[in-house]
């Protein structure tokens, strides 16, 4: 049987030993440095959206050494419900300014201090968070589906 | 003092919370749901009353000059206390309807929303407001006359009155901004008050007949009144409650509250007036000739709908006292008979009134709610129907009009003919022997009926009770000034009177003849000009082609053909654009290696990808332009768009790899040797266009005033360094968040398609 003939079914990828060694690590690099960049973003380049794309991309090593099905598990909650939560963080983020009579999503800030010094937080980050995990859940989200079918 | 926006939003959060929580203990309990609002509104009664209007206003989208804001008058409070208490009615019978029903819950909480929107539409001082409330009611409406959705003749009718009263409100809408625009205001109080001068303005007429569209629709006027007719299809607790005594009467609401301010233009009365006697006779002809129980009640409230457009038409003082009293007195007597009708169909499983008789042995209760109220219906003394259609009979002798007077005899005559055929036919005349009864008589499902048509008969002895309590308030508010009380049983010896002795003279022959001359007339075809219903049809169906024809135009499904379209597209906006602008060139120079070497890659990515047969040599071509582009951005001050290029095409070739993995890594090309040649022809072009234009660009001096600003504010105002994730995150955060929004919906479609598309495989395998 040829690979252009209909109802051809490609052989299945033996998972590779040395990717099923090393994914664990990787991965949790990945994903550290993911977050990284997430929480960066607001001074440095990074950010939410870039963040997302990197831990992305942590989930997909997963997924390759141990499979869709397995990785989906470790993930331990629904990529679209993921992109979901993002959703609502985002508006979320948006609405104390509305509570204070400023327009909808202007962002506040507050200095919280530290032992450290001053922390600087403001909702922006949580609506960066809010990016961060539409754009984790839509991506892997769609990269399961592939993978499942 | 209770304030009005509280009892529209407990309403609304006790309507979605209440069936899931006490509804669950016992279906009756949630009775106090509609009794608390009740309450509430008897509670501000004495404020009411007192004042001839009062306003509350909650500030809401404040840039739009939309605010929250709400009134009430003495007519719109007596309103809300029919819409409460048979509210409260119809979840108490509807508990016992549905026993066995384990939907009960959802239609109870149909109910009860339902409740809340009217209220809200009806205290509603913004026109925005009163919009989204009215809308609101139509939605419940189709999901309530659909509630039986294995019939397919309940889908028809829920769609049918969907598309002409959702049809209607957009009219609505349209006319109530051009109301709002004229007057300066979306309030309703501020345009009645600007009434008279907009009735001067060119853009009156317009305005006017798109909110009386709306207003038809809603309530069932010529040519809109065959949605009510199939509408019936809802469970007859809804029938009661919806489509006889509030949701119909939204519409004539809509016109009561206008009336002040347009009421003495001429071609309001004329249109008020010629459509509202046009739907009466319409409607009397229709109710003789149909038989099912429902279906003649149904068209009596046509009939009725028409009386009060036709009276609101009426701009005279009787005039607003006949409305308030028919309004108030059909609501009783209908609702009532329309819970009659639910018991003895209920009992016996049958609809047709042909088929029904001697049920007042199973169901004597039932029988007697039947008569009172059926008298109420047929004007006979002493109930409040009589003094509510001697008022209406001087109005319409007050107006001038013999031919009114002639419609109105006449409709009256077929109403009390038909207020003895439901009461009498099904309960004591026809078939001797009793058809087989599926439950005896229920108490909890003859109180409602008898409680409303007790108020009927209570009201008319004592008519003092209902007048001077809130009748000649809301008649006051209703005419726009005050009204004194005509509110009584007996006038003496009028022309009024004598009219309504001929009128149930004429209609108790009538409903003695009722069988032979209903047979008479239902073998009469409609007259052409009254079957709108085929219209309605012949234009859905039309539509419903058309959008098949041009769907099947648009998805052809060949992925080739959906590609061109977008860049040929492309290629014409470039070249309009460079035909515009003319071609220019900058000075370019090559003078670092890099960029020679960059190039180069680039070139050689999309040579392989435009070249080669195999996927995977494709995507690798692809990823090369991409990281190559990402260099680009790196040694040109933009690192963070060079950061997001290189995980973008990192994620991009592992999912396509992940997707190519599953396919056949070479296919053939199934493009013919033209085909080809086209698609290459138009690829150059593109890119020959881009490169032009992108010279253009560059050509120009570059306005910094935007960026310069950015720079300069984004760390004093937003406190960050990195100026463009300070402006996806703060300065456009909400661009950011409905694009976001794009890329969840987008993975959520992805996921149900891919979703169905995994069921269907599943099933071709088993």
């Amino acid at each position: 049987m040829r690979e252009t003939d209909p109802g051809y079914v490609p052989p299945k990828v033996m998972p590779s030993p040395i990717l099923s060694a090393s994914a664990g690590l990787l991965a949790s690099v990945m994903m550290v440095i993911a977050i990284v960049i997430l929480l960066r973003g607001h001074n440095a380049p990074g950010g939410g959206f870039i963040g997302g794309l990197v831990a992305c991309g942590a989930y997909v090593v997963i997924a390759f050494a141990f499979g869709a099905k397995r990785s989906l598990k470790l993930l331990g909650i629904h990529p679209v419900t993921m992109a979901g939560v993002g959703l609502v963080l985002a508006v979320l983020s948006g609405l104390p300014s509305l509570g204070l009579g400023i327009p909808f999503l202007t962002h506040l800030w507050s200095d919280v201090p530290t032992e450290l010094g001053v922390l600087k937080l403001g909702t922006t980050y949580l609506f960066d968070i809010g990016v961060f995990l539409v754009v984790v859940g839509s991506f892997t989200a769609f990269f399961f589906m592939f993978e499942e079918n | 003092m209770l304030t009005l926006p509280a009892i529209v939003f407990g309403a609304l959060a006790a309507a979605v919370v209440a069936p899931w929580t006490l509804g669950r203990l016992n279906p009756r309990l949630l009775v106090l749901v509609p009794l608390a609002a009740l309450g509430a509104l008897i509670y501000i009664t004495g404020e009411v009353t007192s004042a001839d209007l009062i306003t509350h206003q909650i500030s809401w989208v404040g840039s739009l000059g939309v605010n929250l804001s709400f009134r009430i008058d003495a007519f719109s409070l007596l309103f809300c206390w029919l819409i409460t208490g048979i509210g409260a009615l119809v979840v108490f019978y509807s508990a016992s309807y549905f026993s066995d029903n384990p939907r009960v819950k959802y239609f109870t909480f149909l109910i009860l929303s339902f409740m809340a929107a009217m209220i809200g539409a009806v205290l509603s001082d913004d026109v925005i407001i009163f919009f989204i409330f009215w809308e609101l009611t139509s939605v419940i409406s189709f999901l309530l006359i659909g509630f039986d959705s294995t019939k397919p003749e309940a889908r028809r009718a829920a769609t049918q009155s969907l598309m002409i009263t959702a049809g209607g409100g957009l009219a609505l809408l349209a006319g109530l901004l051009l109301l709002a625009q004229a007057a300066g205001s979306t309030q309703f109080t501020v345009i009645v008050g600007e009434g008279a001068r907009i009735a001067e303005l060119p853009i009156y007429p317009f305005a006017l007949i798109l909110i009386l569209a709306g207003a038809f629709t809603k309530s069932a006027q010529l040519p809109f009144q065959f949605w009510l007719a199939n509408a019936m299809a809802a469970p007859t607790p809804a029938s009661a409650y919806l489509h006889s005594a509030t949701m119909v009467k939204l519409g004539i609401f809509l016109l009561i509250v206008l009336d002040p301010a347009f009421g003495s233009t001429a071609i309001w009365q004329t249109l008020l007036i010629g459509f509202g006697a046009g739907t009466m006779m319409v409607a009397a002809g229709q109710a003789l000739r149909v038989e099912g129980f429902k279906s003649v009640l149904a068209q009596t409230t046509v009939a009725a709908l028409g009386t009060l457009t036709l009276l609101v038409g009426l701009d005279t003082p009787v005039a607003a006292v006949a409305t308030v009293g028919f309004f108030l007195s059909h609501a009783l007597y209908k609702a009532a008979l329309f819970f009659v009708a639910g018991n003895a169909m209920h009992a016996t499983g049958i609809s047709s009134l042909r088929e029904m008789g001697g049920l007042y042995r199973a169901l004597p209760l039932t029988a007697a709610a039947a008569v009172v109220a059926s008298l109420s219906m047929a004007g006979l003394p002493p109930f409040i129907g009589f003094i509510a259609k001697e008022l209406l009979f001087e109005a319409k002798l007050a107006g001038g009009l013999t031919a009114l007077v002639a419609i109105a005899l006449i409709v009256n005559s077929v109403l009390v003919a038909l207020a003895a055929v439901v009461s009498l036919r099904p309960f004591y005349k026809g078939p001797q022997k009793p058809a087989q009864l599926r439950h005896r008589e229920r108490i909890s499902l003859v109180t409602p009926p008898l409680i409303l048509a007790g108020m009927g008969a209570l009201l008319g002895i004592i008519p003092g009770l209902a007048s001077s309590v809130i009748l000649v308030d809301a008649a006051s508010a209703v005419a726009g000034q005050p009204v004194d009380t005509k509110f009584k049983l007996w006038h003496g010896l009028t022309p009024m009177l004598g009219l309504s002795v001929v009128a149930v003279a004429s209609g108790a022959l009538l409903a003695w003849k009722w069988r032979p001359s209903h047979a008479a007339l239902s073998r009469v075809e409609t007259p052409l000009l009254f079957q709108t219903e085929r219209l309605s049809d012949g234009l859905g169906s039309l539509t419903l082609a058309l959008a098949r024809w041009v769907t099947g135009m648009l998805q052809h499904g060949s992925l080739r053909r959906y590609t061109l379209v977008p860049v040929a597209v492309m290629l014409a906006v470039l070249c309009f654009a460079i035909a515009r602008n003319g071609i220019a060139v900058p000075e370019l120079t090559f003078n670092r290696p890099y960029i020679i070497g960059l190039t180069i890659i680039i070139i050689l990515g999309s040579g392989l990808a435009a070249l080669t047969k195999s996927f995977l040599a494709v995507l690798i071509g692809v990823g090369l332009v991409g990281y190559a582009l990402g260099v680009f951005f790196l040694k040109n001050g933009a690192p963070d768009l060079a950061f997001t290029q290189f995980a973008v095409e990192t994620v991009f070739v592992v999912i396509a790899s992940a997707i190519i993995l599953r396919l056949p890594l070479t296919v053939g090309d199934a493009r013919t040797k033209s085909e080809k040649v086209i698609d290459g022809t138009l690829s150059i072009a593109v890119g020959g266009a881009a490169t032009v234009m992108m010279l253009a660009v560059l050509a120009s001096p570059l306005d910094e005033r935007v960026s310069d600003y950015y720079r300069l504010v984004s760390l004093a105002e937003a406190y960050g360094r990195n100026v463009v994730n300070v402006i996806i995150v703060d300065f456009r955060a909400l661009d950011t968040l409905g694009e976001i929004g794009v890329v969840a919906l987008a993975a959520l479609g992805a996921f149900g398609l891919m979703r169905g598309l995994k069921i269907r495989s599943r099933k071709t395998m088993s």
